[in-house]
């Protein structure tokens, strides 16, 4: 083990830092030395970020119960009494675009704060990446990735998929092998399954048992065009852009005639349509012989195209 | 023989330090062992002044291995030999050079074997707004789970390194924090005192 991580820094796959913390510290230590209040502002600024997302009222409010969730089961412990035992894994159900990864990342940080998780970072991986093509890799392959979410969340994208094709195929096995995983380490991983409403629901139904074992549902809606151009803005404000009034027109009018089940509400579109807007801006302002601050800040209606890829 | 080793980032004063350290303790001359993460040994011999000129630099990353001197200690009546582990500076995240990263990982495959763990940080970089970096914080960390730890506030002698000494204080109470100034001198009194309990 620590050869391994020895190895992993020399060529340049981990930082010094975690390379550190699996060398020579311990659980215990890190929370003796993080001490309670600066955790507390840690977990406050957490949330705040959440809060700030654009929608997404009911994954904010189910967070919040969790997070009391945990804390009282803690505070029962250190009294002696009866606990429930804290099982965290998730479905997160919705269409592409509509904050979930987004949301996860919060979450892991947040369970870290907590001390749910000891790091908290996320690991996406979708069928691919654990799925194999001879008897023997699928479990292989489950057991890397699980190796690397140790600690934080496994988010496993389009988890249906993993039921699709039939008997022979190796996802069967590749959810047995996540299951084994869950239990072997139950204290210190967190999975979360992804995909869209429709498919997430047949997938459970036909697997009874994994429902239980993912006690926490929740539901991404599409966000509204409204929504969705709240979030523009706030992108491009994040970035020293502003929209004018014409160009969030314009892109209202794209966002509806998008509206078809798979891109509405969807944010990753909106945030490629701006990040291609700022391209876009640079090359109408390189024809102008004056550029003015003004004109380095807007993002015009011209500057707002669709893309075909979407 | 008792081991000790002397870690921190780059440029701290890690390399100044163990030569003057072993100047104060007597010696005119010093025989160094330089140990390059490939494999290769090799055993130079030179004076102080020479140590000072050619180990020590204002530039970072001049010491890349783990180069070591034995040193003997005045301790009750008689005296103890200890070895003393000069190391690579050390950086957060990934260092894009490789020998460099190979340098640290020889002080990494080390540390837990010591007996003794100097810690030098440059003092001087800490003004109010300016925190330990995370390494800094990790070793801290570590070193006060064990026995034989110590915290050297290296460059005290420069402006503001004050300021930043009062803010570290502030911050690591149960540490065993000692300022000094590798180039002046000062402050290695003590650090000898903290090696004699320390063995
Ligand atoms: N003002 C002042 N400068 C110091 C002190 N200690 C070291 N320096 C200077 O800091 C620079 C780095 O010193 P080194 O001893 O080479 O530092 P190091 O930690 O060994 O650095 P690397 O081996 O290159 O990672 C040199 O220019 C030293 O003269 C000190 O106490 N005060
Ligand atoms: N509520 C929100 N407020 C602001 N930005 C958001 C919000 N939701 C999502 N985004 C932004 O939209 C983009 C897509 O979000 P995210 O990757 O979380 O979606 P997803 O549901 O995981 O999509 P997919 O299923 O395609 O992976 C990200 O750049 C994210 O920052
Ligand atoms: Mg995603
Ligand atoms: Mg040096």
């Amino acid at each position: 083990m620590s050869n391994n991580i020895l190895d992993l820094y020399k060529f340049g796959k981990v930082s010094l830092n975690e390379t550190f913390n699996q060398l020579f510290s311990s659980k215990a230590k890190e929370k003796i030395l993080k001490g309670q209040e600066d955790n507390s502002e840690n977990i406050k600024s957490i949330l705040i970020e959440l809060n700030d997302l654009i929608g997404l009222a009911n994954v904010k409010e189910l967070v919040k119960e969790i997070i009391a969730f945990v804390e009282i089961q803690k505070r029962r412990k250190n009294e002696n009494m009866l606990t429930e035992p804290i099982v965290l894994h998730m479905i997160f159900r919705g269409n592409p675009g509509t904050g979930k990864t987004t949301v996860a990342r919060i979450i892991g940080r947040l369970f870290r704060e907590m001390g749910v998780l000891e790091k908290g970072h996320i690991i996406e991986v979708e069928r691919a990446d654990i799925v194999g093509e001879y008897i023997g890799h699928t479990a292989l392959k489950v057991k890397q990735q699980i190796k690397k979410a140790i600690g934080g969340i496994l988010f496993i994208d389009e988890a249906y998929s993993l039921a699709r094709g039939g008997e022979k195929d190796f996802g069967k096995e590749a959810i047995d092998a996540l299951v084994k995983s869950m239990e072997d380490y139950k204290d210190n991983l967190i999975m979360i399954l992804a995909g869209y409403e429709y498919e997430m629901d047949v997938f459970l139904r036909t697997n009874p048992g994994l429902k239980s074992r993912f006690p926490i549902h929740v539901d991404f809606k599409d966000y509204t065009t409204n929504e969705l151009i709240e979030i523009a803005n706030i992108m491009a404000k994040q970035r020293q852009y502003k929209l004018t009034n014409n160009a969030i027109m314009k892109l209202k009018q794209l966002l509806t005639t998008y509206n078809d089940s798979y891109n509405s509400g969807n944010a990753r579109l909106v945030r490629n349509i701006i990040e291609k807007s700022f391209r876009k801006q640079a090359l109408r302002l390189k024809k102008q012989s004056y550029i003015s601050k003004k004109d380095l800040l807007d993002i015009k209606a011209e500057d707002i195209e669709g893309n075909d890829n979407y | 023989m008792k081991k000790s080793i002397i870690i921190g980032k780059s440029n701290v004063g890690k390399t100044l330090f163990m030569i003057n350290f072993a100047e104060f303790l007597g010696l005119e001359k010093i025989y160094i062992i330089q140990e390059f993460p490939d494999g290769k040994k090799l055993n130079r011999e030179m004076s102080i002044e020479a140590a000072r000129e050619y180990l020590s630099s204002s530039s970072k990353y001049k010491t890349q291995c783990i180069q070591s001197i034995d040193i003997s200690i005045p301790v009750y009546k008689g005296k103890k030999e200890i070895k003393i582990m000069d190391t690579s500076g050390l950086i957060d995240g990934i260092h894009p050079d490789i020998s460099i990263r190979s340098g640290i990982i020889q002080t990494l495959e080390r540390l837990h074997t010591c007996d003794i763990i100097i810690h030098i940080i440059d003092v001087s970089l800490l003004t109010q707004g300016i925190l330990l970096s995370q390494i800094d914080r990790q070793i801290i960390e570590y070193g006060i789970s064990r026995r034989g730890y110590i915290l050297l506030a290296n460059k005290i002698d420069l402006d503001k390194a004050k300021i930043g000494l009062n803010k570290l204080k502030k911050d690591y109470e149960e540490v065993y924090i000692l300022p000094m100034s590798a180039l002046y001198k000062t402050g290695l009194d003590e650090v000898k005192a903290f090696v004699i309990r320390s063995i």
